[in-house]
């Protein structure tokens, strides 16, 4: 396996990149690539050439998530105030407003099956889960406080929770905090399972396997990424080789190998067999806030965004 | 290794090994072996072996040697049990000699390896403990301790281990992280200094040393320190953060003081650091906080710098400035949200990165409106306060955040009250929430929270503004209030609290004062598009009576007015654009005046101030019909005004009136006027002077009523002022002020108020004016200089006492070198007038009134000291200055008089010093001044003085003709015709001179005599010259009957007749001497040369030798030692020859000789045949 760059475009925000994610090709178009960056817009663009298809304004300050559905029609943005926008893909008109207290919204995602809109609750420890066709909040999946603490103990022993995952059948999500735990829930019944333990520092992106649904990949600021069997709540692998925090990290269709970003400036691909990596892009020259796959499949695409305004386009196989 | 060394060692190695063979149970032998082996060889195995056997023989072999080479052997050998092996043998050397250094550090090192901490620290506290010299072990100690953050434990190892390693850097680095966790600041700088002395790489001290400044507020030294550490470091996040945020600091000092300039300078530095730091440590959430600091505070820090307009105004270069300041901040302001949401993004859970960006959202939003999101009920910036509240809502601050950024006044309230009761005692609640109350009108609780907040933290600038703003509810006077806002001011340099400090200033005030000029100034750097900060600037430069850059602000207000959407713009137009006309009036600038108050008339804003300003300017442009229109229409709306206001109308109506229509037209208008009008002071005032300007009293009536008004001793005074130059009016002829009337007046009104320097002054002036005999000594004596002589009246006393002291005509001069003072008012003040002058212009050098008197009275000294040449010269220099100032180009004609006279002076000068072509040309130049007649006169008399003395006799008669001609009302210069007249033999006009002469005396009473007087004695001195003595004599006793008691005349009169005595009629003649000069002997002030002598004579004459002793006598003293003439001597002689039988020793003759007497009379003149020969009879 490996990668090539395909094209890259600077200065495509203008200011830092934080947040990729592919909106799925519906029949009148190709697979497209949103972006969400600090100068508050989110951008659409058509690879391979990475065409400018649009920009989205409507946030009052820096996007930090974005989320498509898999429909490929709606897609969702989340900014610092935790104020989630959810828009029409093509013609940017907006569907919903999902207010949050701020702090409370994180990383958004909607479940395979299109049917809810999960976003890590930051500050609330929590997950919180929109229903799509009535957009009204339909669960808070909270974190339960760890033992000997008591309630009127304040935001100190709270786990801020910063990225959310579904599982591909959709009924787990997982969430990481900034205490390194990654907590696992049942959506169907609404109840927290268990706790994932081994990273030390905030867990800033997660992602199952597409083809394995028990396999949870995790990247934290301690620089590894690890694997974990998110049912029977044991950590299956570890991989280190990145020299900053772990930003981001995505998981490629087949289930063969996942990307990675980090703040050491680079783009790293692993051989889940190999649990190594194989190859190491540094064409980005600052840290990179996100790498995400292409749904669907071949050819594989993979994109990345970073804090130098730049998203860069690889091809992979 | 050289040959010869390496066969040494072998011989050393062959030799031990043969001695053990002799004696193998050795020791010493055995270790010397070992040593030998393990050092040069390298054989570290054979060197064991005998290691171990020379431990087994003897344990204690050199202080546990043995066990320190095996210890190390086997720690060396890389396994478990080795290991095992190794940590016994090095804690047997150990204990056996704790100093041994290498074999502690070797235990503790494999003990670290194998993370026994513990046990470390116990071998090192056993080793110290046994021994004080075993610094090894205190510096592991030190170190160790510090790990565990026993700090104060740390302190005491490491400061024995420092005994043992003076210079080791790292040691007094850890000495100074322990101090700096104890909190002993300087003892930590002290030790990190030492570690950089000691290496001057150390970057863990300078970063620390440096952090440690910033902490105590040094910034300066924190931002060298780290400036140190980036030399050899440049890559040290540490000592970035730390520079910028030291150059943070900084700023903030510099702008707490109100130097925004200076402070965005040192921010833009600090934020070029900043970046770079990003650059290096993109994902450290603080660095992006600092960085987002320091742009926010250079956002809230960028003045705004005037256009360099000069005077000039041009409205689009004012805005273009607004806007790209406004974008300036508003770009800063962005670009710190930014990064702060960058920091927010890497750290979400910090609550301080949610409440920055609040701060930020509102920041930005104060300066672009445009850029609110209307779409969302909730701000952005309430939002985000909200969001730190979320994480940590026991923080009160955030609370207060929220109060202050929060739209809605019940959830402000609530915030505040809610931070209040988790700090009762936070003083910036207390105040915001005073500030709160006050926006809704309950200044009772507004006050009360202010005045919490206040004693809880009284360095807080809010609560004193707060005050300051509260002060109509109260009965505090604006003074008050005024203080109050300028501790706000000086605690905070906020543009609000400086607007708000003028506005204060103005209504107490307060305006010229330089506080207040500083702060308007400042706010105009960070608030220009506000209004207001211009208006008041202007206001404040109109206090400083500066009105052109007055008006330019005004222009600059009306300018920031219109970009300013807002309702009630149209009121306060009105007012700015009559400061504007105001100020325009006031620099001179009429037209552009006219020009504002018809737009203002034009919107029907033309209120009391304006059409006052109106008319003014109207007036002043010559529209004098307009000018009346517009003030009568102003005087006829009196009753609507308040009462300042209709004051100044009737008074602005009164006094055009007087300039345009005349005094009867004025009095008539005033005599029809309600009395309740003359309440005003200010208009009695005015009525009181055009009563005083009026000849017929027509306003007499009125006059009571005024009186009655004044009360101030000021007002009052200037009432007697104006009623004493009434009285001069009123008793004058046409020609001629009624001065004795007005002296008379001013004498008893002065006795009313003794201390005004008003009264005194004009007394002095009238004094001076009324050209009396004797009344300039009364005028300089009358207004004594005080400590200000440049206060008080239309005249200033330095004036009076100046020009008092030259017109004294008598000589004052004390020093009898040059003459006999005559002046019987004894005018001894005439120095002490020089020196009063060169005091004044030393206080106001510019002053040429002072430089001009100062000449004249120079002059006068001059004169009488004959023209002494430093003097000359440096009158010659004063008068090129005074004359080469601008201020004689100017028109007018007492300076025009000023320079004429200054001309005389200098033609005068260069006539005694023999320059006479400069002395020509100066009086010429005076000549051709426009000036009346007999003015011009004297340049004429001094152009006859110039000819006559080069010889010129063509051009001396027609001088003099011209003199004839033009005429002056100026006595002495009609005796100096005279003299001219009858000294160079001119064609006489005797008769005009004469007639002329007799008729300006008349004029004046008391000294027409004086005058007469005068004219005879010139006339007998001619006679004298002409050899008529008779005549002489004639003219003389005339001129003493006139006179009366002058020394001087009665002196002339007898020597005439003495001589008159000696030609012939002796009896007759000899007794009207004896009567004039015994006279003159008894009135005059000292005693008088000559009288004496000539009074001996005429004793001796008429046969009385008593008579004749006595008077001698009484002639020695008179004259001064160095000027006694050769026949005092002569006579001191005879006398001294008569008075030798009568022993009576007292006498003056009988100090000396007659013989020593007329030797000394032949010394001072040896060309006399008289003393030669009483010499010769002496001897015989």
């Amino acid at each position: 396996m490996k990668l090539a760059g395909l094209k890259s475009i600077e200065d495509a925000h203008d200011e830092s990149v934080w947040a990729v994610t592919w909106v799925p090709a519906t029949d009148s178009r190709p697979a497209l690539l949103l972006t969400g960056s600090l100068d508050e817009t989110v951008r659409l663009w058509q690879p391979d050439e990475l065409v400018n298809r649009g920009k989205m304004t409507g946030h009052c300050l820096g996007v930090a998530s974005v989320a498509a559905h898999p429909s490929g029609y709606i897609a969702a943005s989340a900014s610092l105030d935790s104020f989630v926008r959810v828009f029409d893909v093509d013609s940017n008109s907006t569907i919903a407003s999902l207010e949050a207290p701020p702090s409370e919204v994180w990383q958004l995602r909607f479940n395979p099956q299109g049917n809810m809109l999960a976003a890590a609750g930051g500050g609330s420890a929590s997950v919180k889960v929109w229903d799509t066709s009535t957009w009204n909040l339909v669960a808070t999946l909270s974190i339960p406080r760890p033992e000997g603490t008591k309630p009127a103990d304040k935001s100190s022993s709270k786990k801020f929770v910063l990225s959310v995952a579904w599982s591909p059948d959709g009924r787990r999500i997982a969430c990481g905090s900034m205490d390194g735990t990654v907590s696992v829930f049942d959506t169907d019944r609404g109840k927290f399972l268990h706790h994932l333990e081994g990273h030390c520092m905030p867990v800033r992106s997660l992602v199952f396997s597409p083809a394995e649904p028990r396999l949870l990949f995790t990247g934290s600021d301690d620089q590894h990424v690890h694997m974990y069997d998110a049912e029977g709540k044991t950590q299956v692998g570890s991989m280190s080789g990145h020299n900053g925090w772990v930003l981001s990290v995505d998981a490629s269709t087949d289930g063969a190998a996942i990307a990675t970003g980090s703040s050491d400036r680079t783009v790293k691909l692993w051989d889940i067999g190999m649990k190594a990596a194989v190859q190491t892009m540094s064409n980005h020259n600052d840290q990179v806030w996100g790498v995400a796959f292409r749904p669907g499949g071949m050819p594989g695409r993979l994109a990345s965004v970073s804090d130098d305004k730049s998203i860069s386009l690889y091809d992979y196989s | 290794m050289p040959e010869s060394e390496k066969q040494e060692k072998e011989c050393e190695l062959r030799r031990l090994e043969e001695s053990i063979q002799d004696h193998p149970d050795d020791p010493s032998l055995r270790f010397e072996l070992g040593v030998l082996l393990w050092e040069e060889c390298g054989e570290k195995e054979k060197a064991a072996e005998q290691f171990v056997v020379a431990a087994k023989l003897n344990p204690g072999i050199e202080k546990g040697g043995a066990f320190r080479y095996l210890g190390l052997y086997y720690a060396g050998l890389d396994s478990q049990s080795h290991s095992q092996r190794a940590l016994k043998c090095l804690q047997k050397a150990a204990s056996l000699n704790p100093d041994d250094s290498i074999a502690g550090e070797a235990l503790c090192d494999l003990l670290d390896q194998q993370g026994k901490e513990s046990l470390e620290v116990a071998v090192c506290r056993e080793a110290s403990q046994n021994s004080p010299r075993a610094f090894w072990a205190f510096q592991r100690l030190g170190y160790l301790q510090l790990h565990q953050n026993k700090c104060s434990e740390a302190v005491h190892s490491l400061q024995h281990a420092i005994r043992g390693y003076p210079t080791s850097p790292i040691l007094w680095e850890a000495l100074g992280l322990a101090y700096q966790r104890l909190g002993r600041f300087t003892a930590a700088l002290k030790s990190y200094g030492r570690a950089i002395e000691l290496e001057g790489t150390r970057i863990f001290a300078l970063i620390e040393s440096g952090n440690i400044y910033l902490m105590l507020g040094s910034f300066k030294k924190g931002v060298e320190t780290f400036q140190q550490a980036l030399e050899f470091s440049p890559k040290s996040v540490s000592a970035h953060y730390g520079l910028s945020s030291g150059l943070l600091g900084l700023a903030k000092e510099c702008i707490n003081l109100g130097a925004f300039k200076w402070g965005a300078s040192v921010l833009e530095e600090a934020s070029k650091v900043a970046w770079m730091s990003t650059h290096l440590a993109g994902n450290m959430s603080s660095i992006w906080k600092l960085h987002g600091d320091i742009l926010l505070t250079y956002a809230k820090c960028y003045p705004w710098m005037e256009v360099d307009r000069g005077l000039e105004f041009d409205a689009e270069a004012f805005n273009n400035s607004i806007l790209s300041w406004k974008h300036t901040c508003c770009v800063a302001a962005k670009t710190a949200r930014c990064s702060y949401q960058r920091a927010l993004h890497l750290a979400p859970w910090q609550a301080n990165a949610y409440s920055d960006i609040a701060v930020t959202s509102d920041f930005i939003y104060s300066l672009d409106k445009s850029s609110g999101h209307d779409s969302s009920s909730w701000q952005p910036s309430e939002k985000m306060a909200l969001g730190a509240l979320l994480l940590e809502g026991d923080n009160s601050e955030f609370w207060v955040g929220l109060g202050c950024l929060s739209n809605h006044n019940a959830l402000k309230q609530h915030a505040l009250i809610r931070g209040l009761q988790l700090n009762v005692s936070l003083a910036v609640a207390w105040a915001f929430l005073g500030k709160l109350y006050r926006k809704q009108g309950e200044k009772q609780f507004a006050r009360q929270a202010f005045d919490y907040a206040r004693s809880i933290d009284p360095s807080l600038a809010l609560p004193w503004a707060g005050m300051s703003a509260d002060f109509h509810s109260r009965e505090s006077a604006a003074d008050e209030a005024y203080e109050s806002c300028l501790r706000a001011v000086q605690i905070l340099p906020l543009a609000e609290f400086q607007t708000g400090l003028a506005k204060l200033a103005l209504l107490s005030g307060h305006l010229s004062s330089s506080q207040v000029f500083g702060a308007i100034r400042q706010a105009m750097q960070r608030a220009p598009h506000y209004p207001e900060c211009h208006n008041l600037n202007g206001l404040v430069s109109e206090a400083q009576s500066n009105y052109q850059s007055a008006a330019v602000s005004y222009r600059l207000a009306r300018c920031a007015i219109i970009n300013l959407s807002s309702s009630d713009t149209k009121s306060h137009m009105k007012d700015i654009t009559v400061n504007l006309a105001r100020a325009l009036c006031k620099a001179g600038n009429t037209l552009d005046a006219l020009q504002e108050c018809e737009y203002l008339k034009k919107e029907g804003f033309l209120d009391v101030e304006a059409s006052q300003i109106y008319a003014f300017s109207l007036w002043q442009l010559g529209q004098t019909d307009l000018a009346l229109t517009v003030a009568r229409n102003l005087a006829e709306s009196v009753s609507t005004m308040e009462q300042a206001s209709a004051a100044a109308a009737v008074i602005l109506f009164s006094r055009f009136q007087y300039y345009i229509s005349g005094l009867d037209s004025t009095i008539n208008n005033i005599l029809q006027m309600p009395k309740q009008r003359f309440r005003s002071s200010k208009f009695s005032l005015i009525v009181s002077a055009i009563h005083a300007l009026d000849q017929r009293n027509q306003l007499k009536s009125v006059g009571f009523s005024i009186h009655n008004n004044l009360k101030t001793p000021e007002e009052i005074t200037e009432m007697f002022f104006l009623l004493a130059l009434g009285t001069l009016v009123k008793h004058g002829s046409e020609y001629r002020l009624g001065y004795r009337r007005g002296i008379d007046h001013l004498r008893k009104s002065l006795h009313m108020y003794p201390n005004s320097s008003l009264l005194r002054n004009l007394l002095g002036y009238l004094l001076l004016s009324s050209e009396e005999w004797n009344n300039t000594h009364m005028a300089s004596r009358c207004c004594g200089l005080g400590t200000d002589p440049f206060k008080g009246g239309f005249k200033l006393s330095y004036e009076i006492l100046g020009a008092g002291a030259v017109a004294c005509y008598a000589v004052g001069n004390s020093n009898p070198k040059f003459s006999y003072p005559t002046c019987t008012y004894q005018c001894l003040n005439e120095p002490g007038a020089i020196q009063q002058l060169q005091k004044c212009l030393r206080q106001e050098p510019w002053n040429q009134n002072v430089r001009y008197l100062l000449v004249l009275n120079l002059v006068q000294k001059a004169r009488e000291e004959r023209f002494p040449r430093h003097l000359c010269i440096i009158l010659r220099r004063l008068i090129i200055v005074a004359l080469s100032d601008e201020f004689y180009h100017k028109p007018g004609m007492s300076i025009r008089y000023q320079k004429f006279q200054l001309l005389l002076c200098a033609s005068e000068i260069c006539l005694h010093d023999g320059y006479l072509i400069d002395c020509i040309n100066h009086a010429k130049d005076a000549s051709m001044i426009m000036l009346p007649d007999a003015y011009l006169f004297f340049a004429h008399l001094l152009l006859c003085r110039a000819y006559a003395s080069e010889g010129d006799a063509v051009n001396l008669q027609r001088e003099y003709i011209r003199c004839l001609e033009l005429r002056t009302d100026c006595h002495i210069g009609w005796l100096c015709l005279k003299f001219m007249e009858s000294r160079y033999g001119l064609e006489t006009g005797l008769d005009t001179l004469e007639l002329s002469f007799k008729e300006f005396t008349k004029e004046q009473k008391n000294s027409s005599n004086m005058w007469m007087a005068l004219f005879n004695l010139v006339q007998g001195l001619m006679s004298i010259w002409s050899k008529d003595t008779y005549s002489a004599e004639g003219f003389l006793s005339q001129a003493c009957s006139l006179a009366g008691a002058e020394s001087t005349l009665l002196l002339c009169h007898g020597a005439t007749c003495m001589e008159l005595s000696r030609q012939g009629d002796a009896s007759q003649f000899l007794s009207l001497a004896a009567r004039s000069l015994t006279k003159a002997q008894e009135v005059s002030l000292i005693p008088l040369p000559i009288v004496s002598a000539l009074l001996a004579q005429v004793g001796g004459s008429l046969g009385s030798k008593e008579k004749w002793e006595k008077n001698l006598r009484l002639e020695w003293p008179t004259w001064p030692p160095e000027t006694r003439p050769a026949e005092l001597f002569f006579q001191m002689h005879l006398l001294a020859r008569q008075s030798k039988a009568s022993s009576d020793t007292t006498n003056i003759e009988l100090w000396q000789s007659p013989l020593r007497w007329i030797l000394q009379a032949i010394h001072t003149n040896p060309s006399c045949m008289r003393y030669w020969k009483a010499l010769q009879k002496l001897v015989e």
